[in-house]
């Protein structure tokens, strides 16, 4: 269980670079997550998102190319893992099994 | 255009490129920057430059941060210096000890005075609108036109100020219990005797604030049989906190029962009146009574109108308030926040602070501090001349400025910094063995207490910063050749001007201050000494013996005791509590009394210059208009010894002429501190029960006598507690403010001639250390041991004798001018200067001298064969 452990964030990181598959690299998959989830995300949380699941082995890596709209500094690309994905589906594959669990009685409220 | 367009904020990118990691760095500031300029595009550029600046500092973060190598030069370097810094303390010990300890003794001593100066100027201040409450006191009238400053009030004042004045927003009186004890019970065997009882207004609250635990405020006092206590009262009486609902019995003639409607928090130390029970003033109607002079009064002032203007209109309500009057006594408000310390009127709530102490500890603590910096400093001066060879060293392998001012501000900070935490330390101890001159608690882990030290901490922190800064830059601009030579310079030369100069004004503030001690210790001898006029020894004081039921058996019960020698019963106690009336014709005086019985005369042991003791045989004695009064009484009622015993007019009442007896004339006696003069005092003759009883006992066995008197009490007294205290020990209290100065002045004085006298021995050790070869030299050409031991204590010497020079005639002026605030003051001797000249220069002559002596008789071979 411990090894595909995703925090929520994480795991709207790792679906967005999935999303923009070859594209993702940091202001992409930041804009991505303003655009799709309303959410602002600073670089810093991004980056150590980013960085943690690299180290865990869900994301790799590579430079890209740079432009001049960057200063002449290249972009780091990111493309998930085989793990990534296992990790994405267990995560998946665990919240549809607690969702068929619930009782229908737990949805029988009223609003009065 | 768009080259510095798109530039973001510079010292953010430096910063940035500072703090991250380099494999981070490039696809980061890539990433900033694409940001940037598309945020460029959309707002403003001071918008980008802080929303750039908001993601740098997000980033922040562990994860980010560059991992400093184990081996950089950098770290290294500072190890080092800690290494040396360490090294060096333990190389001198003695050195390292003096330095240590008296820079931490002076840091002790300063948080200590700091800490209860701070806490005497606290007071009142925890009021919300504390700057808005005002009391308002008027004045005594003597009808000879005498003023005399008087804190209490009548219940009207309050009531018509309320009324007359728009910007008096509330009002309130406090009735304290002037010196009854009131027996108050939860049930009946759970009875108290309580001192802590004030009656009030139902407006106390919005005049005051103190916090309630339980209850509300705007409700507690708003009927005649609520009653607010203190969490320790309600602790006390119903184990437990939230006392809401229950009652308690005021046990008297009626008991009243009293329902609690609300529970505050104890009354802070910082409260110029304390109480743990508040009640309703139980009257009936005084609004209207400006007769009844035992009440106090304050004023809350609506939001924006100060005290001048409040001030300004008080003596012309007053005037319009009691038309009927023919002169007028001042009236005056004083601050909430200013009572404690600069009031000190008649009749406090509690004896009030003083402000000249406050300014004596603070400037003492001052000098002690002072005295300790210097020792510091002047230390490590020294000391860094010294190690001139070492920083020449240093600097030919290499050693930049930048590194050499590092390594001694280390050091300097490394000192300092073992010396703030040993003074918490001390400090801690000092607040633990003076707690009782403080009158209160304290320790340094009080919150508050701790931020004081937080605060002090840093100060000497950056003092110490200081201290080292000038060796630091000083010794680093040294030229290498010279510095490896030890050619120190003309520089070197001045530093030692600044160390005998520092030397000077340490042993002046130790004169000054022995001088000052000396003072203060006579002057409260002197006063001790005085002749109070009466016997105040061996005279045992019960209170509330009038629960006794028959106070007449249990007079003569106590008489039949082997060690007492006289019972009498007195309505006060000189030294405490006595009433006052006004006394004489054609001009009144006011004359403080007590109503006695003969046998307390004699217990006191007063001394009659003239006429004779009330007498049980003359039933006129006891008509209320026959009086013994001291002298300065019949003084003042401008009769002479010729008019004892006969009948003389002495009062006016309802336009008729009252005469009265003086039946006896007894020597002045002192019942106020030594601060006052002798006022008159007058004693007057019922034969009835009455609140104290003197008694008068033999010092042998006293344990047995104290029980064998409390037995007796327990016989007549109902169940009542026995309350009882030494009359010399009153005495003693009212004297107190003294004597807590010359406590704390005591150690004062000995911390700082202590840290003078190491700042002495540490320079002299010094001093001796760097000459030991010119005192070889000597020695090898015929200088005999005391010749040169002479040679070096002289020059200290003269710089003690220059400091004495200028601290005596400055000690004697400022002593002077403190004694002037005495009525009964001794005089500022010339021994006392002798004795700190020869103290100071005894102490002086022994530290050099010692190790002068020590440096003479080594065998000169030791120190010269090294070179």
């Amino acid at each position: 269980m411990k090894k595909y452990q995703l925090g929520e964030f994480e795991e709207i990181v790792l679906l967005t670079v999935g999303v923009l598959y070859g594209e993702a690299y940091g202001v992409a998959i930041k804009e991505e997550i303003a655009k799709r989830q309303n959410r602002k995300v600073s670089v810093g949380a991004l980056q150590s998102a980013l960085r943690r699941m690299e180290s865990k082995g869900f994301l790799n890596s590579e430079f890209g190319e740079s432009t001049k709209m960057r200063g002449g500094k290249r972009k780091r690309y990111f493309k998930i893992t085989a793990l990534g994905k296992k990790a994405l589906d267990y995560n998946m594959q665990s919240r549809v099994e607690l969702w068929n669990q619930i009782p229908d009685v737990a949805f029988e409220f009223k609003l009065c | 255009m768009s080259k510095r367009r798109n530039k973001p904020p510079r010292f953010a990118d430096r910063f940035l490129s500072w703090f991250c990691k380099d494999e981070l760095l490039e696809e980061v500031k890539g990433d900033l920057q694409e940001f940037y300029v598309e945020d460029r595009k959309l707002r403003s550029r001071w918008r980008a430059d802080i929303s750039y600046w908001y993601n740098v500092l997000h980033f922040l973060r562990p994860f980010a941060f560059k991992r400093k190598q184990q081996n950089s030069n950098t770290t290294i370097m500072y190890r080092s210096y800690f290494k040396y810094a360490w090294r060096g303390m333990r190389k001198h010990k003695a050195h390292t000890f003096l330095n240590l300890m008296s820079l931490s003794v002076g840091l002790a001593s300063f948080i200590f005075i700091f800490i209860y100066i701070k806490g005497e100027l606290s007071y009142d201040k925890f009021h919300e609108d504390s700057d808005r409450v005002h009391r308002v006191v008027i004045d005594l009238l003597e009808s000879d036109g005498k003023v005399l400053p008087d804190a209490t009030t009548p219940p009207a004042l309050a009531y018509a100020l309320k009324n007359d004045l728009p910007e008096v927003e509330a009002t309130v009186r406090l009735f304290p219990n002037w010196g009854n004890k009131f027996l108050i019970g939860a049930t009946e065997d759970k009875k108290f005797y309580e001192e802590g009882m004030i009656r009030t207004d139902s407006t106390f609250f919005e005049v005051f604030s103190f916090p309630f635990l339980h209850g509300d405020p705007s409700n507690a006092l708003d009927a005649p049989d609520k009653m607010v206590i203190t969490r320790s009262a309600a602790l006390k009486y119903f184990n437990k906190e939230n006392a809401i609902g229950e009652t308690l019995t005021i046990y008297g003639q009626e008991n009243q029962v009293k329902r609690i409607s609300g529970v505050i928090e104890d009354v802070p130390i910082n409260s110029h009146f304390k109480f743990d029970f508040l009640s309703r003033l139980d009257f009936g109607n005084i609004d209207q009574n400006w007769g009844f002079w035992n009440f106090y009064t304050y004023v809350k002032l609506g939001k924006g109108s100060g005290l001048e203007e409040f001030q300004s209109k008080l003596a012309p309500f007053y005037k319009t308030a009691r038309p009927e009057q023919e002169r007028y006594a001042p009236i005056y408000a004083q601050r909430l926040t200013d009572i404690h310390l600069t009031s000190n009127l008649k009749w406090e709530l509690e004896a009030n602070g003083s402000k000249d102490n406050i300014y004596i500890f603070g400037a003492l603590a001052l000098f002690v501090l002072l005295i300790s910096c210097i020792n510091y400093l002047n230390l490590t001066v020294a000391d860094s001349l010294r190690r001139l060879k070492e920083v020449g060293v240093r600097k030919v392998f290499g050693a930049h400025k930048k590194s050499l001012i590092s390594q001694f501000l280390i050091e300097a900070l490394v000192t300092v910094l073992i010396a703030v935490i040993a003074g918490g330390i001390l400090a801690e101890v000092l607040f633990k063995n003076l707690g009782d001159v403080l009158g209160r608690e304290v320790s340094i882990l009080q919150i508050e207490n701790l931020k004081v030290f937080a605060g002090i901490a840093f100060i000497g922190l950056l003092f110490g910063i200081m201290a080292g800064l000038y060796p630091a830059l000083h010794m680093s601009s040294f030229k290498v050749s010279n510095a490896v030579k030890g050619v120190v310079g003309s520089q070197g030369r001045s530093a030692k001007g600044l160390r005998k100069t520092l030397l000077v004004v340490q042993f002046a503030i130790s004169t000054f201050m022995i001088v000052g001690t000396l003072v203060v210790f006579k002057q409260l001898k002197h006063v001790q000494n005085i002749d109070l006029g009466f016997s105040s020894e061996q005279v045992l004081v019960i209170e509330n013996a009038q629960v006794t039921g028959n106070q007449k058996t249990f007079k003569s019960e106590l008489a039949k005791l082997p060690n007492v020698s006289g019972v009498g019963a007195s309505s006060g106690i000189v030294g405490g509590l006595n009433w006052t009336t006004t006394l004489g014709y054609p001009d009144g005086v006011l004359l403080n009394f007590v109503i006695t019985e003969p046998e307390f005369i004699d217990v006191m042991d007063f001394e009659f210059v003239a006429g004779r003791n009330f007498s049980r045989e003359f039933a006129t004695d006891a008509s209320g208009t026959n009086i013994i009064v001291n002298e300065q009484g019949l003084k003042e009622l401008g009769l002479t010894l010729e008019d004892v015993g006969k009948s003389v007019p002495m009062s006016i009442q309802n336009d008729t002429i009252q005469n009265g007896v003086i039946l006896g004339v007894v020597k002045d006696f002192h019942f106020a501190n030594f601060k006052s003069e002798i006022k008159p005092f007058g004693f007057y003759f019922r034969d009835r029960t009455e609140g104290n009883l003197g008694v008068k006992f033999s010092t042998t066995n006293l344990t047995e006598t104290l029980a064998q008197i409390e037995s007796v009490w327990y016989e007549v007294a109902n169940g009542a507690p026995f309350e009882h205290y030494f009359l010399d020990e009153n005495f003693a209290t009212l004297n107190a403010q003294e004597s807590k100065l010359s406590s704390i002045l005591l150690y004062l004085t000995a911390l700082a001639v202590f840290i003078a006298f190491m700042g002495m021995f540490a320079m002299a050790n010094m001093t001796i250390k760097d000459r030991l070869k010119e005192i070889a030299i000597r020695k090898v050409l015929g200088a005999s041991v005391s010749g040169v031991s002479k040679m070096i204590t002289q020059r200290f010497l003269i710089l003690v004798l220059l400091a004495n020079a200028i601290a005596i005639p400055l000690a004697y002026y400022m002593m002077q001018q403190w004694l002037e605030g005495f009525a009964y003051r001794t005089n500022i001797g010339f021994m006392m200067f002798v004795l700190a000249l020869a103290s100071t220069l005894g102490v002086a002559w022994i530290t050099v001298g010692y190790q002068s002596m020590r440096a003479a008789i080594i065998n000169p071979i030791k120190n010269l064969r090294q070179d």
